[in-house]
Formats: structure tokens, C-alpha cells, sequence
């Protein structure tokens, strides 16, 4: 159940990062482009999977986790730990490979695009170092 | 302009579709039987999405944005709608045993079918479709051939009911397919349509070819979420069945297999497999 509870809170940190993604940055603060002119192929498939990917995480992650409850099986610091950490690495995967290396759409334009870059990739660490504190906190009171 | 026979056709599909589901479950009704209103109401609003993606507002003198809507309508509203309405469940229980419905099974059963409804099959007939209809000339020469256009429309109905009732999965087919693999079918089959959404924003020409391509972005996004709950309802509540088993079986012992459950969506007893 400690494994199914991670596996969920990691969907659905997967979910909730790219849902801040689209609502905040493309939606509300128009920051990010809808389309790049730069961006390479690979690139464009890459948005295409992950966009589609947490689309689906988000759903599939939360009716885990209604199983998991239905079944008392529920580990809430395990499913904490998924969560951060899945939030983090998706973050973190999208200010370093997708907005850097394959320039899939930059955070901000018309601006210097460094101290932008900076502060995502370090919000995407802690939020991993948040989820493996509390993945190791699950282990120790499993 | 010439006539719309395709819009005219499918319009004509969804009408006659909605009154053969409409006598179906009117006919299980009066013998006792029941049959669920969320999923006729499913059917019939299908129906309409159908008639609208027809013959609904600016089909003769359409702007891209107008015969996107009517494209997403056609191609994934409608199906999903439509499969929700489980049909086929319906027209087993309806048909009068008889050649018709013997023939029915031989078809459902057969290896075309099975093969078909194979989720990365349909997800690469749906979105391979969708690909040669927006990157090809195709919609320029259907403009002008009422029989083909009439064939493209077919395969987008057609191909979307097929990659619908694949991800869902409410239809009693031969072979069943997992989780795993309707999900990866269905993230693959989004992810194409995403990123053909965005090299068709990213070719248009004018305002309306862009807003067009943001609803195929955005519209196709909806659907996929709406699939995906399908999916992972239908997990969930097989889950329940099997804990419902599980303590079944264990207030029958060990020979689990000899209790009986009511089985989801029907009111007819069935051994436990």
C-alpha cells in the first residue's frame, strides 16, 4: 500500500504541476507562448506527451486515491512524498530540458530570462527535496 | 456552393441512431427489464452532437473555427457520448434471438473486430486519420466530391466510436484490454492531436485558422480528460467488484466460485469467474 500511495501522489504531482503550468502561465499570466517559433520537433512531441501525460496522471492519480482510502490503505506522508516529488521532477524537467534544451517556449518574454530561470529550476529542487524528506519519513515510521 | 450530402448524412445518422436506441430501451422496458437513463441521456445528447456536427450553425459558409467545432463534434464528442450510451450492450439485450442477433455476436466476435478495437490499433487509425486529413490536400479535393467527403466524414465517426469504445471499454467485446495499455493508447492518441493542433497554429495564416487550431488544442484536451475519468472509473468500480468477491468469498469459504454476485449494470445473477 506504501508503494500504491507514492505511485498516486507521484500522478498526481505530476497532474497538479502541469495544470499550474497551463492555467498560470499560459492562461492567466500569459507568460509562457502557446508556440515557439524556435522550437525543434522533438521538442513540440515532448510538450505534446507530457501535456497529455498529466492530463491523465491527474485523473488516474486521484481515483488511486480514492481506492487506496476505499481500501484503508491510504499513507498519507507516502502519498505526500510521491506528490512533491513528481511535482518537482515534472517542474524541473520543463525549466531545464523542455525550456532550455529543446527551447520549447521560454517562462518569460521581453524580459532577462536568467533570474526566471533560476528561481523555477530552484522551486523544482525543493519541491524534490520536500518529497524525498517525506518519502523518508514514510519509511521510517512503515 | 453544392449541397452538403456528407452534413446531410450524418445529421441523418444521428437521427435515426437516437430513434433505434430510443425503441431499444423502450422495448427492454416493457418486459420488466430495466435499462439505465444516464446512459440513454448519454446517447441521445450524442445523437445531437451528431446532428449538430451535420447540420448545425455555419455549415454553408463556414469560417476554420466553425468546421473545427464541427470536426471536434463529429470526431470525439460524439463518439465518446455515444459509446457511454453502451449501444451495443443494448442491442444484445433488445434483438430477438434470431439470425439477426446470432449474426450480430458472429460479427462482434469475429477477427476483424478483435482487432480493431485493440487499443493502439484504433488510437493509430483515429489519430493516423486525423493526420493525412489536416497535412494532405484531402479536405481541398472532398470540397468538391460529395463521395468523398461523405467517406472522410464516415472515417471520422467512425474512427472515433472505434478509439472510444477501445479506451472505455462498457461493450462486451471478445478480447479485454488493461488499464495500462487503453491509458498509453489514449496519452499517445492525445499527444498526436496536441502537437498537430500546435503545427497547425503555427502555419495559419489568418486569426480564424489560429483560434481554429487553439480549439483543437483545447477541445481535444476536454475530451481527453473526459475519456480518461471514463477509464478510470471503469477501473474503480471493477476494484469494487473485486472486494465485494473477495468478502463474498470469504463468507462462503473456500469455494469462492460457487457464491453468486450481482453484476455491475445488470440485474441478472452470474457465477463468479
Amino acid at each position: 500500500m506504501t508503494g500504491r500511495s507514492v505511485a498516486a501522489g507521484a500522478l498526481i504531482g505530476v497532474g497538479a504541476a502541469g495544470f499550474v503550468d497551463e492555467v498560470v502561465f499560459h492562461q492567466l499570466l500569459h507568460w509562457h507562448h502557446f508556440y515557439d517559433k524556435s522550437t525543434p520537433a522533438v521538442g513540440l512531441v515532448s510538450d505534446g506527451l507530457f501535456h497529455a501525460f498529466s492530463w491523465f496522471a491527474a485523473v488516474i492519480g486521484l481515483v488511486m486515491v480514492a481506492d487506496l482510502a476505499r481500501r484503508r490503505g491510504l499513507m498519507a506522508r507516502a502519498l505526500a512524498g510521491g506528490a512533491f516529488t513528481g511535482a518537482g521532477a515534472f517542474q524541473l524537467y520543463d525549466g531545464t530540458i523542455q525550456h532550455k534544451l529543446l527551447r520549447l517556449h521560454q517562462i518569460r518574454y521581453d524580459v532577462d530570462i536568467r533570474p526566471y530561470d533560476w528561481t523555477w529550476n530552484v522551486i523544482a529542487v525543493a519541491l524534490i527535496l520536500t518529497g524525498l524528506w517525506f518519502l523518508w519519513a514514510a519509511r521510517r515510521t512503515a | 456552393m453544392h449541397h452538403d450530402v456528407a452534413g446531410q448524412a450524418v445529421a441523418a445518422v444521428g437521427l435515426l441512431a437516437a430513434l433505434g436506441y430510443h425503441l431499444a430501451a423502450t422495448r427492454l422496458r416493457s418486459r420488466g427489464d430495466r435499462w439505465p437513463v444516464p446512459a440513454q441521456a448519454a446517447f441521445l445528447v450524442g445523437c445531437l452532437a451528431l446532428w449538430l456536427a451535420g447540420l448545425g450553425p455555419g455549415t454553408d459558409h463556414g469560417t476554420s473555427t466553425d468546421a473545427m467545432v464541427r470536426h471536434l463534434l463529429l470526431g470525439m464528442v460524439a463518439p465518446l457520448l455515444l459509446v457511454l450510451g453502451r449501444p451495443v450492450t443494448l442491442a444484445l439485450r433488445a434483438l430477438p434471438a434470431g439470425p439477426v442477433r446470432r449474426g450480430f455476436v458472429r460479427a462482434l466476435h469475429s477477427a476483424p473486430v478483435s482487432v480493431l478495437v485493440c487499443p493502439p490499433v484504433a488510437a493509430v487509425l483515429d489519430a493516423g486519420g486525423m493526420w493525412v486529413l489536416f497535412r494532405t490536400p484531402l479536405p481541398a479535393w472532398a470540397a468538391s466530391r460529395p463521395w468523398l467527403a461523405l467517406l472522410v466524414h464516415a472515417h471520422v465517426l467512425g474512427a472515433g466510436l472505434l478509439f472510444s469504445a477501445a479506451v472505455c471499454q462498457l461493450d462486451p467485446v471478445r478480447r479485454r484490454y488493461g488499464v495500462v495499455m487503453r491509458g498509453a493508447a489514449l496519452v499517445a492518441a492525445a499527444a498526436a492531436h496536441g502537437v498537430l493542433a500546435k503545427l497547425l497554429w503555427a502555419q495559419a495564416g489568418t486569426v480564424d485558422a489560429r483560434q481554429a487550431a487553439m480549439i483543437m488544442y483545447y477541445g481535444g484536451d476536454i475530451v481527453e480528460i473526459a475519456l480518461a475519468a471514463v477509464l478510470a472509473a471503469g477501473w474503480y468500480a471493477a476494484g469494487g467488484r473485486a472486494l465485494r468477491r473477495g468478502s463474498a468469498g470469504a463468507r462462503c469459504g473456500t469455494g469462492s466460485s460457487r457464491c453468486l454476485e450481482v453484476a455491475h449494470g445488470d440485474d441478472r445473477l452470474r457465477p463468479v469467474q
